[in-house]
């Protein structure tokens, strides 16, 4: 029962942290528990716009009960749903198609973790040592280290899981010299694996840093 | 350790007989309510009324939304179907009035009796359809009311599930969860896509087309919007919503790193998510008129995967702080923290019931399995839902708290189960794809 009750993280600390770790950022002021913070959106608030979601009153479902005496009711769809808009979804296939292009070309390798690990292995570090090479000798490239898992555990903790993994990989590239600027993370879980057996020899293959040379946005 | 510790407390202040029972028996019964008896429901049929010779479709027309019927009201947890055919009326020969041998209705078990008719208006196929169906009340041999509906032939199972919440509205007072809806990712080749579609798994409908990944949807309160982790650009997340009638979209979140699990509070107020901003993922929450966004958790650790009370005043989370991940509790404004779950070294994806007695969550099994637990946020009992092979995600409540649906694998491939709170009647509602996940349950109209 005491463990129940065991207090961890103290709002004062969040809102001072967030301080320290914000100065220097211009963007929105946030205030939490009287300290003042600032936060920076990579491209900004683009939902300034957005409606107001609160809920002002519900309209009850649009029943209207059982009568003796009923009158026709005419049953419209009740929840009208756009057609969906295909708008990026050629220009990502054409760009996906690039990039895998390009990895291929320039040979690099991926980097494989234990279950439930985000912890480099040997090999791995091998693999990193190449990746490194080619990315200091072909500078202005730019490199994208993808983080997967395999499918076992919920969605939502492999994407943290696959962004441990991927900023793994990244921080020993930088240890071995590779400037932070020509590399980014992603994490895309259990989203996009790379195959979809039920067995561990496919599991292995999907709990990897995927790396490939970025394009795109 | 502590949460069993006080089960056999209690149980043993009943009776020392109890410690080798199941802890799931009592808990089991109180998932729905303690003492709510069903009402026998007896449904003579829809009887055709189609006119002249009709294409197949309409021939079983009322035949199919007499299905419908008995379907919403066997989900409704409120109504059990009942045999009536001992009555010996046929649908097809009633009208607006109780028939005679309807008194005899309670001695066939049949505390309400319903009947109704369905057909085309005319022999156009695309001539509106007409419904209409009545209610009579054995217990107090009353005639209750009844419906008349009329509407193109593509909303006939919505005219089903019409009735079916008024029935259940008129004899609990609550709306019914017939016209929800569940909002899903549905695998489109190598896009991950949403898509909505009727509770009981059919009318799907695609919301997204980006080519690539959206996750995790959750409604707005007003059931217009969805709000969900997209990766337009690939290579960044944003939290996104959308406006399901018209298709509009707005970028709500677009921080450096993760941002997932994003999650309206029960008012609208706040957007609470997860984002790696700072370095590892923590809490945030995001005032929708304002803007102004306050961090909730500072820690090492990850935290994500906000739930919020009902009430709107708690967030239940995932942290993964003390090793593993597992289920902690918060107020809406970050104080207050505590570790709700302490049995198994995985507790994840939680869910706050509407009713706001349980939690659902992921729990994996000492076998190494994942499979659904609930969790009173007391941490006093806790129940594992499902069992076997497979890994169950995404638990997500029925606006009326006596339901969940989930994504599982047990056979095989990802789809959509539904299960009842009490562990019953498990169904699976999608059956086409490749791969469907990340269910979230609509509120009720």
């Amino acid at each position: 029962m005491t463990r129940l009750r065991s207090f961890i993280g103290v709002p004062l600390v969040a809102g001072l942290g967030l301080l320290l770790v914000m100065a220097g950022c211009a963007s929105k002021s946030v205030r939490s528990g009287g300290n003042t913070a600032t936060l920076q959106q990579d491209r900004g608030v683009s939902g300034q716009e957005a409606p107001d979601l609160s809920l002002s009153g519900q309209d009850g479902g649009g029943l209207r009960g059982l009568d003796k005496n009923p009158s026709e009711e005419r049953v419209g769809s009740n929840a009208l749903i756009a057609k969906a808009d295909p708008g990026s979804a050629a220009r990502q296939f054409d760009e996906l198609r690039a990039e895998q292009a390009a990895s291929a070309a320039a040979g690099l390798r991926d980097v494989f973790f234990a279950f439930d690990s985000f912890v480099i292995t040997e090999e791995g570090r091998q693999a990193l040592s190449r990746n490194a090479e080619w990315v200091k000798s072909n500078q202005g490239m730019q490199l994208k280290i993808e983080g997967h898992c395999d499918e076992r555990g919920t969605s939502a903790y492999n994407l943290v899981l696959g962004e441990k993994r991927a900023k793994a990989a990244r921080n020993y590239l930088v240890e071995l010299g590779v400037p932070p600027g020509q590399l980014s993370v992603v994490s895309y879980g259990k989203e996009r694996p790379f195959c979809k057996e039920h067995d561990e020899s496919c599991y292995s293959q999907n709990r990897r840093a995927h790396l490939v040379v970025k394009g795109g946005r | 350790m502590s949460s069993k510790t006080v089960i056999i407390g209690l149980c043993v202040s009943v009776g020392l007989v109890w410690i080798i029972e199941s802890q799931a028996t009592d808990v089991f019964l109180e998932a729905t309510r303690p003492d709510f008896q069903k009402i026998p429901v007896g449904v003579i049929g829809i009887a055709d009324a189609g006119g002249p010779d009709s294409p197949e479709g309409r021939i079983k027309l009322g035949l199919r939304i007499e299905e419908v019927l008995k379907a919403d009201l066997r989900r409704s947890l409120v109504f059990s179907l009942v045999d009536v055919a001992g009555l010996g009326v046929k649908a097809s020969a009633l009208g607006t009035e109780p028939h005679p041998s309807f008194k005899q209705a309670t001695e066939q078990g049949a505390s309400v009796i319903v009947w109704g008719k369905a057909g085309m208006r005319s022999e156009d196929k695309d001539a509106d359809v007409n419904m209409e169906a009545y209610v009579y009340d054995a217990g107090s041999d009353e005639m209750v009311g009844g419906k008349r509906y009329v509407g193109s032939p593509s909303v006939a199972r919505l005219m089903a599930h019409r009735f079916a919440d008024e029935l259940v509205f008129r004899y609990t007072g609550e709306p019914g969860i017939a016209r929800t809806k569940i909002a899903y990712v549905a695998e489109q080749g190598a896009a991950r896509e949403l898509f909505v579609m009727d509770y009981d798994g059919y009318e799907p409908r695609q919301v997204t087309a980006d080519g690539f990944l959206n996750l995790m949807p959750r409604w707005s309160p007003d059931r217009r919007f969805l709000v969900f982790t997209a990766y337009r650009h690939r290579n960044t997340q944003t939290i996104d919503m959308i406006e399901l009638a018209t298709g509009k979209r707005w970028t709500l979140v677009s921080l450096g790193g993760l941002n997932i699990t994003p999650t309206l509070s029960p008012d609208g107020n706040f957007l609470a998510f997860a984002s790696s901003y700072e370095g590892n993922s923590e809490l945030y929450r995001m005032d929708t008129r304002t803007k102004i966004v306050q961090r909730l958790t500072v820690n090492a650790a990850g935290d994500l995967s906000p739930t919020w009370s009902p009430s709107g005043r708690e967030l239940a989370f995932v942290s993964d702080r003390s090793g593993g991940p597992q289920i902690f509790l918060m107020s809406g404004d970050g104080t207050n923290v505590r570790r709700l779950t302490f049995e198994g070294d995985y507790n994840a994806a939680p869910a706050w019931s509407p009713r706001g007695n349980w939690i659902a969550y992921v729990c994996r099994t000492p076998r190494k399995e994942y499979k659904l637990c609930l969790m009173t946020p007391d941490g006093q009992k806790r129940v594992q839902l499902t069992t076997g092979p497979g890994v169950d995600d995404s638990p997500s409540w029925s606006p009326d708290g006596r339901h969940l649906v989930f994504s599982s694998t047990v056979e095989g491939r990802s789809h959509i189960y539904m299960i009842n709170a009490d562990g019953k009647d498990l169904e699976r509602i999608t059956h086409t794809g490749t791969h469907n996940s990340a269910p979230a349950w609509s509120p009720a109209s």
